[in-house]
């Protein structure tokens, strides 16, 4: 077994209460993400002692589910909804917009300093305000509805929150 | 204690509840003072519902006024959130919206005796009479609904956090009732056979031939799973249920737990629905301190238990097998059936799976018997489904119809195409689902067969109606990197064949279609077919249906290099037309790329740096526009 160190600790503290064979292995992820914001091979490690799986399993899961990272998120992520009432309003147009702003090359990615991140989203069915993103914030978990934006909108987001200049009136 | 006295124990203890629940029901529609709802749902949230809910909260506490605040889930009419709702001492009730922070005081005045100081507001009366106003239920909205709710009865009206409203207006009588008389596992089940209720999830098996396969498992250990992994975009019928009427759900489910023997239950909830998971959790241990979950349910000894499992994003799970394996701590892969669930499920143990809306039937059935289940619907599909509707349309939202609606009502319903333009194609059953053009509308009505004429499928419960300006071709791309992108990786078919599908569509709409790409795409749906599970098998359905239904178009891409309606990237080309626009370096300014070149009076784009995203039309629209790229030279035989 790996040495205990402080993090592993925590790590076990926080799942303590959670058994093998009892569908605990998602919500052990998931309160592992929240704390940390993202999901380490030690932490992976320590879920797999305490639901009795091969750690191998718990990196399968955990890179099977697209909302877990196995890095930390940037401070900000934009969620960008690739749902079809948003596709057929410049839906693409948009995300290519964002894209090119902040200078990435795909979803998925962060801006060097860490400052924003843009992944694709999952429609939630608030398609009335397609089509839209959602401004995630990492410090306190909220997250903010961007709705009927148009690619010139969405530039003038990606510029503000790259820029870190007031994204709210945007 | 012997039978009969747990019936009665269970009738006297559900006797109290109700007899509780219902002077709160009373009292939450006859207030005592005027209160105002506003609607707390994931939809109305988007929409600012929480500002508002501040602002009608300080506008009230500064003036003093003599009102109160609640809650409820919006009504259908998600183009008019956030949603509020005034009820009045004498039971009357008004739906208002969109309701903004500054119309609080406006609000505030209706609600404390300014009789018309909102009129401008109101959407539709609930309940009793406001002259002026019309009934809710007569909004074309809701034309096609059933003259009275089902599945939505009371969504809109009363407070989802509330399991004394559910009670109230009728929940749990029949779980009550069962209790009381002992009716038996098998007549429940064979409620549901004579009702002919069907799976909701798409495939429209019957419910109680189902719950009959896991009643006949050979071990006691066995589960009961409701899938609420709504994955199809542009669906979200279960999501209202979640939020808007939870305990409808866990209902449906106490007596699919007394019908098949599960005496434990897993509700999976997608990731993406926050505030469903925390409202049924909520429902769940509101029903486990009433004793209508638990270890003895009612006093009876009847055991049943329910948890919510959290989804993590992962489309195949929806699959129920896939579902399966997720619940299991395993990778949410599907498996290969046989064995069915029923017979290997949850940690291999028998299980039945149902979607949200098909256990949120049972109650009714229950309740009202198997005639009145059938009073709406067609002679082969009875009953009501919920729909949601999204698209070019102005009026986005949820209604619940009979089976057999006709499509062109449900169209009128949501307002028609926006901006008055025609349908182009109609999506429904989400990415495995189907792609119809708009010709076919007149023959459409919500049942399996008019869409199966066709090549389609009626689905979950999601439609989206897209208007003659878009391009087909163009969503086949969203759909085949979609279905690539949540495969689970097994079958070689599923995963690779969709990547060769996605691969195909983008070079089309970055104008490389080749004359082959029509065969290459009808030898990679023939392969995609070969997979394992349902999401392999039917993510070709939507390139199928457009190779069949929107040749013409498709062929435009292909042999003619041209996007009919100017939609594909690499088939337009973005160009400074009118360089007296005022606006023109505003659009420079806007452009991400810095694809403009020159001074004021002599703008050009260059081609090459364009990304097509639109932003400077969107600024400058009559300075820049959006047009075929040119034609291409024709290939000249040498010689």
């Amino acid at each position: 077994m790996p040495l205990e160190t402080e993090a592993r600790a925590q790590v076990r503290a926080l799942i303590a209460d959670l058994k093998p064979n009892d569908g605990d292995l998602l919500i052990a992820l998931h309160r592992v993400q929240h704390r940390y914001g993202y999901i380490s091979r030690e932490a992976m490690e320590v879920v797999a002692e305490q639901l009795d799986l091969f750690a191998a399993e718990v990196y399968g899961a955990t890179t099977f589910y697209s909302e877990f990272r196995l890095e930390p998120p940037a401070a900000t992520t934009v969620r960008w909804c690739s749902g079809p009432a948003c596709r057929l309003r410049n839906g693409t147009g948009i995300r290519d917009a964002m894209l090119a702003t902040l200078g990435l090359q795909t979803l998925g990615e962060q801006t060097a300093d860490g400052r924003v991140g843009l992944t694709v989203g999952q429609c939630n069915g608030t398609c009335e305000l397609a089509p839209q993103v959602w401004v995630d914030r990492t410090e306190d978990h909220s997250s903010r509805v961007v709705g009927q934006l148009t690619a010139a909108r969405a530039v003038r987001l990606a510029r503000a929150l790259r820029d870190g200049t007031d994204a709210d009136d945007v | 204690m012997t039978s009969s006295t747990t019936g009665v124990v269970a009738g006297e203890r559900f006797a109290a509840l109700r007899e509780h629940a219902e002077a709160v029901y009373a009292a939450w529609r006859h207030p005592e003072r005027p209160r105002i709802d506003v609607a707390i749902d994931t939809s109305s949230l988007a929409s600012g519902a929480g500002a508002t809910r501040a602002a009608l909260e300080r506008v009230a506490a500064d003036r003093n006024a003599a009102v109160d605040l609640g809650r409820n889930h919006g009504y259908g009419m998600q183009w008019l959130q956030p949603l509020v709702t005034i009820t009045w001492p004498d039971g009357t009730s008004v739906l208002y919206g969109p309701v903004r922070p500054e119309d609080a005081p406006s609000i505030v005045d209706e609600a404390t005796g300014r009789v018309g100081a909102a009129a401008a507001l109101a959407s539709g009366v609930l309940a009793g009479d406001r002259p002026g106003i019309p009934s809710v239920r007569e909004h074309p909205f809701f034309a096609n609904e059933p003259r009275e709710r089902r599945l939505l009865r009371n969504i809109g009206l009363t407070d989802p956090e509330s399991l004394e409203h559910y009670i109230g207006s009728g929940g749990y009588r029949a779980v009550g009732r069962m209790l009381e008389r002992h009716q038996q596992p098998e007549q429940v089940r064979q409620l549901l056979i004579d009702a002919a209720l069907t799976g909701r999830g798409g495939a429209y098996f019957p419910t109680g031939v189902k719950w009959n396969f896991l009643a006949g498992a050979p071990t006691d250990e066995r589960y009961l799973v409701c899938n609420a992994d709504e994955g199809d975009p542009g669906a979200w019928v279960n999501r209202v249920i979640l939020e808007g009427d939870p305990h409808l759900l866990i209902e449906g489910m106490v007596f699919g737990g007394f019908a098949t023997g599960a005496r434990h239950g897993f509700i999976y909830i997608r990731d993406e629905y926050p505030l469903a998971v925390e409202r049924v959790d909520q429902a769940i241990r509101q029903a486990e301190a009433a004793g209508l979950l638990g270890e003895d349910i009612l006093g009876s000894g009847f055991r049943f238990t329910l948890e919510v499992i959290r989804g993590a994003g992962a489309y195949v799970c929806g699959d129920e097998t896939g579902l399966l394996s997720s619940i299991s701590d395993m990778r949410g892969q599907p498996r290969i059936k046989p064995p069915f669930p029923a017979v290997s499920g949850v940690f291999f143990k028998p299980t039945n799976v149902n979607n949200v809306e098909s256990y949120s039937n049972a109650p009714f059935v229950l309740r009202n018997g198997p005639e009145w289940y059938q009073a709406e619907g067609t002679e082969e599909m009875h009953g009501t489904r919920l729909f949601t509707f999204s698209g070019d349309i102005p009026r986005a939202g949820f209604m619940e119809v009979p089976f057999g609606t006709p499509l062109p009502a449900l169209l009128e319903a949501c307002g028609g195409i926006s901006g008055g333009r025609g349908l182009g194609a109609l999506q429904s059953g989400g990415p495995l689902g189907s792609l119809l053009p708009g010709a076919v509308l007149p023959t459409l009505d919500t049942t399996l067969n008019a869409f199966r004429a066709h090549g389609g499928s009626l689905g979950s419960g999601g439609m989206i109606f897209m208007s003659d300006e878009t391009c087909p071709v163009h969503f086949n791309e969203f759909i085949a990197d979609f279905v690539e992108e949540e495969s689970c990786g097994r079958c070689t078919t599923c995963h690779h064949g969709n990547q060769r599908m996605t691969e195909v569509f983008r070079r089309i709409i970055d104008g490389g279609g080749r004359r082959e790409d029509r065969h290459n795409l009808e030898m990679i749906d023939t392969t995609i077919q070969n997979s394992n599970c349902q999401h392999g098998q039917l993510s070709p359905t939507v390139m199928r249906n457009t190779l069949r239904h929107f040749a013409p178009t498709y062929d435009a891409h292909v042999a003619g290099h041209a996007c009919p309606t100017l939609t594909c990237e690499g088939l337009t080309r973005f160009r400074v037309v009118d360089q007296s626009d005022p606006r023109l370096p505003e659009a420079v300014d806007i452009c991400p790329v810095d694809a403009f070149r020159g001074a004021e009076g002599d703008w050009e784009i260059l081609d090459d740096r364009c990304i097509r995203c639109g932003a400077c039309t969107d600024v400058a629209p009559r300075g820049v526009a959006r047009e075929p790229v040119p034609a291409r030279p024709a290939l000249v035989p040498v010689g």
